[in-house]
Order: structure tokens, then C-alpha cells, then sequence
């Protein structure tokens, strides 16, 4: 009749499969992962779409230079490539540019070329013109001075060298380290309600008195924690695969040099710090006698769960150097400074290390907590209430006795 | 078993003997300590002084794991599936998976709720989800029941089969179960506890607590007036009614009494006199 199977493994599986067909469940997952796609789909569209810009003309020498300014055009932007279309006269192209068939146009003046347009032109657009214009009209005018133009521009090539080349993805890593911060925000407030909500449906229902005669409590708060954190963790490697093939898909593949290992740290980072809030969950959900009570009994966790979010938000680097090696805040603070820039090894395993004694003392206080709470139903109790009731005592009796 | 909730005294020193293979009732008025000593039985409360023993040695974990309990407070999962719901609580007292799922179709289909086994808890009717609960005390072959108003909302037919499942699965184990319902308890037990304000005031046997006293007897002659019995020596009559009398013998047999009767006249009847569980429960607790 005795079987292997640890009772919290048994907890863990019914957490587990009870929250994987709750719809709210999978309406969330699935919310999740399509913003998750939506943003990096978004995202490459905005930065790598390929632009064409129509340029009218009505000379050949207009046309040589839009040919040569595509080129430019295209090493200016990456993406920006010139088109041209042929025209009789200025009048037919300044018709064009105002009827919105081209873009803009290259046409011949007294003493030269003017780029034309309707009530703009833009910067990369003009700027590539302008170059080939006047370096083709140079090339010509040296031909025929007879100067020597490659020893006229000797000594003029101005190049660029860059000390940091990673700064160029700030844009990214400044997004992906507000994604890290956003997603363990949503993900450990999603879990932890479902802790809190699960302990508190127990209490509700009653069935915790048929629970606590069978099985040690504490072997139900750890596999509360178990099924939570591992829904949580398996939650958040989907989102990470998905957000991982996503790059590779969209071509993105290059960023996922930069932000790779801040996505390890993590995953890393996101177990330990739920596992240190987890118990403080059951706790909160132990404290309500029902669902209405949870947004009460929930509020400090709340809190501690929003205050890193607003600091990431806003705080210099100095105080979020000193404050992302504190526990639980870490969590969130960390992956988020590695995916902005390099952070010294020691100061990651200070934070974990701190993270992990937070939660060995968290996981036993509200273990201890938790025993005392958990049978006491038809009222909501108080934080200091349950820290200081009665050692040892195991529950006061749930009904009229 | 002591238990005490500030300065009230809910549980005062209060100790018996469930024995196996008999159904012990235990009653009492509202507020006598029913519950918390319930409680205190499966570990569920802590007693403020006193033990549990099984088997004559404290009782610990692994022990009150195999004990089957169904508290005052029902209460299941609403939204898992009946047979899911049973086989979860086979597993947590050491079932393996497969035995679990087929002690939990078992269970259903002896309720006839076989067929709506996949359906969730509170699909069900409160009787059927009161089948369910009981169902989830049994399901691990328990070496112990404590029952706490097991009957409370069942009609009558209900009430038969729960018996009738007493009666199988747990003819061989311990059941203390408590009710309000003394007929049901006169029916059912073979061992009786009382509580009166936190205390034991008579246990034992049903059938000494009816008989208990002095014997009674009730004679019925056949149109006859019995006030005669008055000077028959060797027995005291307590009441005269016609042809009925009630009696309790002092020195005389009931052979003897029986000859005494029919060598006056025609007997219609004579029988012990046994009092209803309800009139015991009155005078024992008042």
C-alpha cells in the first residue's frame, strides 16, 4: 500500500494540472507569448524594413547621380534604396513631386542641381543626393581642368573608429532589460496569486481539515511552492524560447549575442527569488478566509513586488548598483543591468548568495506561519497576529466545538 | 484528553475505547466537545494535555495517516473532477496512482455515481456531494473512522447505503462517528459514548446503557384488571394502567414471574423493558 511518491510531489502534480486547464491560466500564457512576438515582430518591422524612395529626373546626369546616391542612400541607412523615374521637363517633374507620384526630384538650375520636394525632403534622401550630385559634378570638372583628383583628395578620408561597438544596441538592450524587469513583475503577481488563491480556495472549501489529517502541512506548503515555481519556471523558458526563436526568425540574430547570457541570468535569478517569495504567498493565502480577502492579505507583497519595478524605472546607477544586490530585488534589477551592460561577477554572487539565505529564512518563517494560519477559517487575520500567536499551539479549533 | 481555548474548558479530561470491528456512537448536546475531541483525534488540533493512543502505544503520523476521517465542516474540491478528486486522496494516504484510480471508480459505482465521475464536485447535488465526501474517507481502506455527523442531510435512503457501506468496508475497523440522530445511533452502535459539557458522563455497550438499572418489566393481561399484582410479593409495581402494569422485580425471577401471571389468567404480553437511547440521553445529561 505504501508507495515512493513523496506527498508534496503528489501536492505539487494536482497544483500543476489544476492550474494548466484553468482557462484564465491559458488565456494569460497565451496573451503572453503573442505580445512577447507581437513586440520583436514589431520591432525588426520598424528597424529593418527595406525603403524605396522615388526621385523624379530629366537629365542624364541626374539619373548617373541617383544611381550613385542609392548607393550612398543605402550606406547611410541600411535600408534605404532610390528609384528614378524620367521626366520631359522641370514642370512635368515638379508635377509629379506635387501630385505625390515621387518622392522628390533632382533638377537642373542655373549653376548647378536643386533637390526638389513637396513640403519636405528627407534627411537620408537629400543628404545622398547632395553627395553623388557633387561628387560626380567634381569628377567631371577635374576631367576636364585636367587635376588629379586622387592627389587633390589625398589626405581628406575622415574614418570612423568606435571604442564601444555593444553601445550601437542600446536601443535593444535598453528594451530587453525593461522586458526582464516587466516579466518578472507579471510572472511572479501571476504565481504568487495563484499560491495565495489555491491555499485560500482550501481554506474556503474547507477541504484543508480532511488535508491537514492526512498529510503534514508543511508537506502541503512545499508543494504549493513546487507546483508554483515550476509552472512559473516552465512559463518563463516558453516565453524565453519563444522570444529566442522569434529573434532568429525576424533576423534579429545578432541581439541574441548581446542579451543571451542576460536571459541565463534570468532564469537563474527568476528560481531563487520565487522560490523566496513563494512561502510568503502561502502565507498571504492562509491569512484570508476568503477570495475577497486576498487583495488585503496579498498587499505587502504587492508592495515589495512594485517597489523594484519603480526603481528600475527611475533610479541612477549608483543607487541601482547598491540595490540590485539585495535580495528578491535582485531578481528583478540584475537581469536587467546585465542586459543594459557588464556587471561585476562578484556583485551577481552577492545577490544570489543573499537571495538564496532570504529565502531559507522566508521559506521557514512562513512554514511557521503558515501551520498556525492555515486551519483558522471565518476570518481574515493579521500579518502581526499570526507572527506572534501562540509557539507550538498548532491551530485554533476551525468551528464551534 | 484536555483542551483548553483561553479560559474555557472545551474538552475536560475526557478518555475512551474505540474497539475494532465495532461502531461506537458518540453523542451529546450542541457545544458538549464533540468536534474539538474529533478534532484532537485526527491530529487536527492539538490537545492542551492528554494522548492519543493506537494500539496501545502514542499514536504518530504514519498511524493517523491511515485513519479515514470526515470532518463536521465538509468540504472537498469544487472544481475537480469526482473521481480525480477521490483518487488525489488515495494517493496522499500511499496509494499508487493506478491502485487510487481503480479504488476511486469503485467507490463511485457502489454510490451509482460511476457515471458521473468525469463531471466536476459541484456539478453535482448536495447529496451526491455528500456520497462523494464520505467516499473520500473510505477510499484508503482506512484502519480507523472517525465520522463526525456522517448523516447530517442524508434521507433515509441514503442513509441505508451509507450503512450498508459501513457495514463492508469497515467491519473489521474501529468507527467512532457522532450524530444527533439517536435513533440512527440505537440503530447502528454497538457502543455508546455520551458527552455532557466536555465530559464522559456513561460509555459502554448500547445495550447495558438501555437496560441499565433495575429491570423493567411490562405486562399486558388479556382484558383483566392488574391491579392484583400489587400483592404479589417479591416485585414492585411503579404504575397501573387497566390491564397494563409496569414492574420491576425484587427477588422474584422472570420465570417466576412469568408462571405467577399465566397461573391468574390469560397473558397478553410480558417484555423487558427498554428505554429509547433519547430517554437515556436526557436523564444522562440533564
Amino acid at each position: 500500500m505504501s508507495s515512493p511518491t513523496p506527498l508534496w510531489r503528489i501536492v505539487a502534480a494536482r497544483e500543476v494540472s489544476t492550474t494548466l486547464r484553468s482557462k484564465g491560466f491559458q488565456f494569460s500564457v497565451a496573451s503572453l507569448l503573442l505580445s512577447l512576438v507581437a513586440l520583436v515582430v514589431i520591432s525588426s518591422l520598424l528597424g529593418g524594413r527595406a525603403q524605396t524612395q522615388d526621385v523624379a529626373v530629366v537629365d542624364d546626369v541626374a539619373v548617373t547621380a541617383v544611381e550613385d546616391g542609392s548607393w550612398i542612400a543605402e550606406d547611410l541607412t541600411g535600408n534605404l534604396t532610390l528609384e528614378l523615374t524620367r521626366y520631359a521637363d522641370v514642370a512635368a517633374a515638379e508635377q509629379a513631386v506635387t501630385d505625390g507620384e515621387v518622392d522628390a526630384a533632382l533638377l537642373p538650375v542655373a549653376g548647378g542641381y536643386e533637390v526638389v520636394g513637396d513640403d519636405a525632403v528627407d534627411d537620408p534622401v537629400g543628404q545622398a543626393l547632395t553627395t553623388a550630385m557633387s561628387g560626380l559634378v567634381t569628377t567631371r570638372n577635374a576631367a576636364e581642368q585636367g587635376v588629379d583628383l586622387a592627389a587633390l583628395a589625398a589626405g581628406t578620408q575622415v574614418q570612423q573608429r568606435l571604442l564601444d561597438p555593444d553601445a550601437e544596441d542600446a536601443g535593444l538592450r535598453q528594451v530587453a532589460s525593461f522586458v526582464f524587469v516587466l516579466l518578472f513583475y507579471v510572472t511572479a503577481l501571476t504565481f504568487g496569486m495563484i499560491i495565495a488563491g489555491s491555499v485560500t480556495q482550501e481554506k474556503e472549501s474547507r477541504v484543508v481539515e480532511i488535508l491537514a489529517a492526512a498529510v503534514p502541512i508543511r508537506a502541503l506548503l512545499w508543494g504549493k511552492i513546487a507546483g508554483a515555481t515550476l509552472l512559473a519556471v516552465g512559463q518563463t523558458l516558453l516565453l524565453a524560447t519563444v522570444g529566442v526563436a522569434a529573434l532568429l526568425v525576424t533576423a534579429n540574430a545578432d541581439a541574441l549575442g548581446v542579451i543571451g547570457p542576460a536571459i541565463a541570468w534570468y532564469v537563474v535569478f527568476f528560481v531563487i527569488g520565487f522560490v523566496a517569495l513563494a512561502s510568503l504567498w502561502s502565507v498571504a493565502g492562509s491569512l484570508a478566509s476568503r477570495q475577497q480577502d486576498l487583495q488585503a492579505t496579498t498587499a505587502p507583497l504587492q508592495l515589495i513586488l512594485f517597489a523594484p519595478y519603480i526603481i528600475t524605472l527611475t533610479a541612477g546607477e549608483g543607487v541601482k548598483e547598491v540595490v540590485s544586490m539585495l535580495p528578491i530585488v535582485s531578481t528583478m534589477l540584475m537581469p536587467s543591468r546585465l542586459a543594459e551592460g557588464d556587471v561585476p561577477l562578484w556583485q551577481l554572487l552577492v545577490a544570489i548568495v543573499a537571495t538564496v539565505l532570504a529565502a531559507v529564512v522566508l521559506v521557514r518563517v512562513g512554514a511557521r506561519v503558515y501551520e498556525r494560519t492555515l486551519l483558522q477559517t471565518g476570518r481574515k487575520i493579521g500579518f502581526r497576529e499570526a507572527l506572534s500567536s501562540t509557539r507550538g499551539q498548532r491551530a485554533e479549533p476551525m468551528s464551534t466545538r | 484528553m484536555t483542551r483548553v481555548f483561553g479560559d474555557q474548558t472545551a474538552v475536560d479530561h475526557v478518555s475512551f475505547v474505540v474497539r475494532p470491528g465495532r461502531i461506537t456512537g458518540f453523542v451529546g448536546a450542541n457545544g458538549a466537545g464533540k468536534t474539538t475531541t474529533m478534532q484532537m483525534l485526527m491530529g487536527v488540533l492539538a490537545p492542551s494535555s492528554g494522548e492519543v493512543r493506537w494500539q496501545g502505544a502514542a499514536v504518530g503520523a504514519v498511524d493517523r495517516r491511515s485513519f479515514g476521517y470526515m470532518p463536521e465542516e465538509r468540504g472537498l474540491y469544487p472544481r475537480m473532477k469526482v473521481a480525480e478528486q477521490l483518487a488525489f486522496f488515495a494517493r496522499l494516504h500511499g496509494f499508487s496512482a493506478g491502485d487510487a484510480r481503480n479504488r476511486a471508480t469503485e467507490l463511485l459505482e457502489f454510490f451509482d455515481l460511476g457515471e458521473r465521475s468525469e463531471d466536476l464536485l459541484d456539478q453535482l447535488s448536495l447529496g451526491n456531494q455528500q456520497r462523494v465526501q464520505i467516499a473520500a474517507a473510505l477510499v484508503h481502506r482506512p484502519s480507523a473512522l472517525v465520522l463526525d455527523e456522517p448523516f447530517s442531510g442524508l434521507d433515509p435512503l441514503a442513509v441505508d447505503v451509507m450503512v450498508e457501506l459501513l457495514h463492508t468496508e469497515a467491519a473489521d475497523v474501529p468507527v467512532l462517528f457522532s450524530s444527533h440522530q439517536l435513533d440512527l445511533v440505537e440503530r447502528l452502535c454497538d457502543d455508546l459514548i455520551v458527552l455532557a459539557h466536555g465530559r464522559v458522563v456513561a460509555a459502554g455497550p448500547v445495550h447495558e446503557l438501555r437496560e441499565g438499572g433495575t429491570e423493567q418489566y411490562r405486562v399486558e393481561l388479556d382484558g383483566e384488571d392488574a391491579s392484583w399484582l400489587r400483592d404479589v410479593r417479591g416485585l414492585v409495581v411503579e404504575a397501573v394502567d387497566g390491564s397494563v402494569a409496569l414492574l420491576a422485580l425484587d427477588g422474584l425471577t422472570p420465570a417466576d414471574l412469568a408462571r405467577t401471571l399465566t397461573a391468574h389468567g390469560p397473558v397478553v404480553e410480558m417484555a423487558r423493558v427498554r428505554q429509547p437511547l433519547s430517554q437515556i440521553f436526557r436523564e444522562i445529561t440533564r
